[in-house]
Formats: structure tokens, C-alpha cells, sequence
């Protein structure tokens, strides 16, 4: 952990920031699981509140965009400190994104209400969605705790993501061949397991971010 | 890296009993700013001074180790002060003209060198540095009226423009803008960036965004140590060293 600032209202202001970045993430996790949930058990009305909530995850993006505007032109940081104070912009974009994904998820699943086909891809949703969860809480934590060991990991789990996309495609396209009048139903599912594996996308740029405010090394333009 | 124009190499400075630099090793590249940062007492106006001498005027001051500048040694006991001094100005803290005349304070340093022939190259000479300082438009019809009945901004710019006048191959700068409003300090920021094309500057600033602002090189000193130097972009943004880190952010370290 670095060392405190001399002015202790500077860190603050940056605990602060963290704070409502962590928070956003929770909720955006949060928002994932019960959009995830309603591809399996549709309720309309919670379908509705998952896409109004959106709107409640894009006022966090910019109440977090706001507060880092003004950290900046108040404290003018540097170094550290400019990254602390830029990254939750960028971070809080990411999330935004993911959040845009809960909400897509959320209305498909009154696309597929009443359709039963495509279990075994079904199943693999599930696993997707519950491992960007974990990827995206544990890259939270790496956030919150300038653990780069832990943002490095988190780019690696997601090549798993990646396969698992790749075999819903695989694996819905043999389908649709076999069982054509439910070509529907496994175009929106391969369409589902696509947003998950940019959602892992979402949170391995998290991880680069965290990796960036510590090292001060932008991966994706060494990489 | 550009091509070194001042080069301290083990240099000390003592006060007395007191060591202010320890070991200095440090390469200024020629017609860039190079800006020295730290906390007070970190040893950078001392190493400032120390490049145009004017620690001799302090009796208990003593340096040893190696200065050169465009490699000439500037402690070699046959060097000549005064002409050492109009090869490398100095602009102070607090703005410092002369009670005399505007033109007369840019004249001041071109008469006591010698260096014109005429009054009309004289005149030419005047009119050159305060265009230099940026001073010209706003002082131009009035250049007999006392150089103190300036603003402190301008005051500023006509110190600038006797330092520029004897065409020094080095201009020191001591907090030049601390004394400054906002509006005067961007003027003289501006001017910095500009003289940077024919002279090499060296400045002391207690504002970082300053030195962000205006050089090109950054060295940062703590207790009479140089801890880091390097490009201003690196040192701003990711330096290498934790006290600079520390400092640059202020934080407690």
C-alpha cells in the first residue's frame, strides 16, 4: 500500500471514489445474476426492473465520471495519483458496458419465454455467467487492494470464457442443422453466450486498468 | 539524449561544517529547460547557485568536484567571475530592477561588458531583449519611465530581458514566478518556452505543475542527494524512484 498524502482530505476524496466504484460493481454483479436467473424462471415484472435499473447503473457512471472530474481539476495529480484519479473513469466505463449486457440479457429472456429448447447451451450460460461473476468480483478486489497477482489471474480465466463461447457456437450451429424449427431460440442463445464473452472482455480490461494504476504500464499497448 | 551542456560530476557544497550537496552527478542538456525540484533545504538552490559561483559571495561556502560548462571547468581558479556571470544570468525570486530607467536597466549589463559600440546599437540591442522578454509592445513608449513602476509581472520580464541582453549561453532561474499572479506567471512560462530556442535554462520551482508545464528534464533533489533525473514526461507520470513518487504526489514518505 502506498504511503498516505499529507492532506488526509485527498485520501479521502480517492477512498471515496474507490468506494462508489466498488459499490457499482456490486451492483452490476448483482444485476448479472438476476438477469442470468431470469433466462430460467421469466418473471415479467422483474424483467422490467432489470432494465429500468440500467438507468440507475448509468447515473453511477456518471456521479463516478463527475467526482474524478473534479478530483482532478481540484488536486491537479500526478503520477499515482493521476492514474487513482483517471482510473475510475475508465473503470466505471467498463462496468457501464457490463451493466448494458445484464440489461440485453434481461430483455432476451422475453424473447425466449415459453421456449424450452437448447438446454445443454443453457447450461453453459450459467457456468459463463457465474464465472465472469467471480472474474469480476475477484477483479474488484484486485482493484481495491492494487493486487496485480490477482488482475494477471484474471486475464488467464479468461481464455475458459472464451472456449465456452466457442462451444455454445459450435454446438448450436450442429443443432440448428439437426432441429431447424428452433433455429430462433439457439440464434438467441448463441447471441446470449457472445455477450458473456464480452463481458469477460469488460472485466480482463479491469484487470488491465488495476495493473496500469499500479505499474504505471498500459498492457494493451505493450502487449 | 541530447548532447550535455553543464556537467557536474562529484560535485560537494559545504557550508561550514554543514554539507549541503553530496556527490552530485548531473548532465544539463544544452537549449532545453531542465527544472530542480524538491523539498526546501534539498540542495537545489545551492546546486543552481553553484553554476554561475554565486556561492562565493558566501565566505563559509566551499565546493569541490567537477562543473563544467560547454567544457570549461567553472571552479579552475583562472576563471573570471564577472565574465563567467555574463555567460550564465540569473533571474531571482522576487522581481529585482534597477532604480533606474526601463532602457536603462536592459543597458545596465550591455554598457558594464562593453558590448555595444553605438547608442544606436545600443538602442537595437535594448529593443532586441525586451522583444525577447516579450516586453516590447507594453513598454515601448514609455522606456525612460523607472524600471519599479512596472507591474510585478513585468518587472519580471525586463529582469528577463537584462539577463537575455549580454547573451548568456545560460540562464539560472530561482522561483522566477513564485512572486506572480496566474495571468503574469503563464506570461513568463511562455517567454521560458520560447528563450529555450537560444539558451539553455536551468530553473528551481516549488510548483510542480510548473516544472511539468515548462521543461523538458526534471532532477529532483532530497537532502542534498540528486535522487532521480529524467525526461519531465517519465518523472511526472511514472518516475523510477519512490521518494520522487512521494514527493511529486505529496505524500508522507
Amino acid at each position: 500500500m502506498e504511503n498516505q498524502h499529507i492532506s488526509s482530505r485527498y485520501d479521502k476524496d480517492l477512498d471515496k471514489l474507490k468506494q462508489r466504484i466498488l459499490d457499482m460493481g456490486k451492483q452490476v454483479i448483482t444485476q448479472l445474476a438476476e438477469a442470468t436467473e431470469a433466462l430460467d424462471e421469466f418473471d415479467a415484472s422483474e424483467v422490467d426492473r432489470l432494465v429500468a435499473f440500467d438507468r440507475t447503473i448509468n447515473g453511477m457512471h456518471q456521479d463516478i465520471y463527475t467526482r474524478s472530474e473534479r478530483l482532478i481539476a481540484l488536486r491537479q495529480p500526478m503520477a499515482l495519483d493521476l492514474r487513482q484519479a483517471l482510473s475510475p473513469i475508465n473503470i466505471a466505463g467498463e462496468l457501464e458496458r457490463i451493466g448494458d449486457h445484464a440489461k440485453s440479457t434481461a430483455k432476451r429472456a422475453r424473447k425466449l419465454e415459453g421456449h424450452e429448447a437448447g438446454g445443454p447451451a443453457r447450461d453453459k450460460i450459467r457456468e459463463m455467467s457465474g464465472l465472469v461473476q467471480v472474474m469480476l468480483t475477484d477483479a474488484l478486489r484486485a482493484y481495491a487492494e492494487s493486487d496485480i497477482a490477482l488482475a494477471e489471474d484474471i486475464r488467464a480465466r479468461d481464455r475458459q470464457i472464451d472456449q465456452i463461447n466457442k462451444d455454445i457456437f459450435a454446438m448450436q450451429i450442429a443443432t440448428i442443422s439437426e432441429a431447424p424449427q428452433d433455429a430462433e431460440t439457439h440464434v438467441h442463445l448463441i447471441v446470449l453466450a457472445r455477450g458473456f464473452e464480452r463481458v469477460g472482455d469488460h472485466v480482463v480490461n479491469i484487470a488491465r486498468h488495476v495493473h496500469q494504476i499500479v505499474t504505471g504500464i498500459d498492457l494493451k499497448a505493450t502487449s | 539524449m541530447e548532447q550535455s551542456f553543464i556537467e557536474a560530476r562529484g560535485a560537494n557544497v559545504h557550508y561550514g561544517e554543514k554539507q549541503a550537496l553530496f556527490d552530485i552527478n548531473l548532465d544539463i542538456e544544452e537549449k532545453r529547460v531542465t527544472a530542480l525540484i524538491g523539498p526546501s533545504g534539498c540542495g537545489k538552490s545551492t546546486f543552481l547557485r553553484a553554476i554561475n559561483r554565486m556561492n562565493d559571495l558566501i565566505p563559509i561556502c566551499r565546493f569541490d568536484g567537477s562543473l563544467q560548462i560547454a567544457g570549461q571547468e567553472v571552479y579552475d581558479p583562472a576563471v573570471d567571475v564577472v565574465a563567467l556571470r555574463a555567460q550564465v544570468g540569473m533571474v531571482f525570486q522576487k522581481p529585482n530592477p534597477f532604480p533606474k530607467s526601463i532602457f536603462e536597466n536592459v543597458a545596465y549589463g550591455l554598457k558594464i561588458h562593453g558590448m555595444t559600440s553605438s547608442k544606436t546599437e545600443m538602442a537595437d540591442r535594448v529593443e532586441w531583449s525586451l522583444k525577447s522578454a516579450g516586453l516590447w509592445d507594453e513598454v515601448a513608449d514609455r522606456l525612460e519611465q523607472p524600471g519599479n513602476s512596472l507591474s510585478g509581472g513585468q518587472q519580471q520580464r525586463l529582469c528577463i530581458a537584462r539577463t537575455v541582453a549580454v547573451e548568456p549561453k545560460v540562464i539560472l532561474m530561482d522561483e522566477p514566478c513564485s512572486a506572480l499572479d496566474p495571468i503574469a506567471t503563464a506570461k513568463v512560462e511562455d517567454l521560458i518556452d520560447s528563450l529555450r530556442k537560444d539558451f539553455t535554462i536551468v530553473i528551481v520551482t516549488h510548483s510542480m505543475q510548473q516544472a511539468a508545464r515548462i521543461s523538458q528534464r526534471t532532477a529532483f533533489f532530497h537532502l542534498g542527494k540528486l535522487i532521480e533525473v529524467g525526461d519531465t514526461s517519465d518523472v511526472f507520470t511514472n518516475p523510477r524512484e519512490e521518494q520522487t513518487q512521494n514527493y511529486i504526489t505529496g505524500r508522507i514518505g
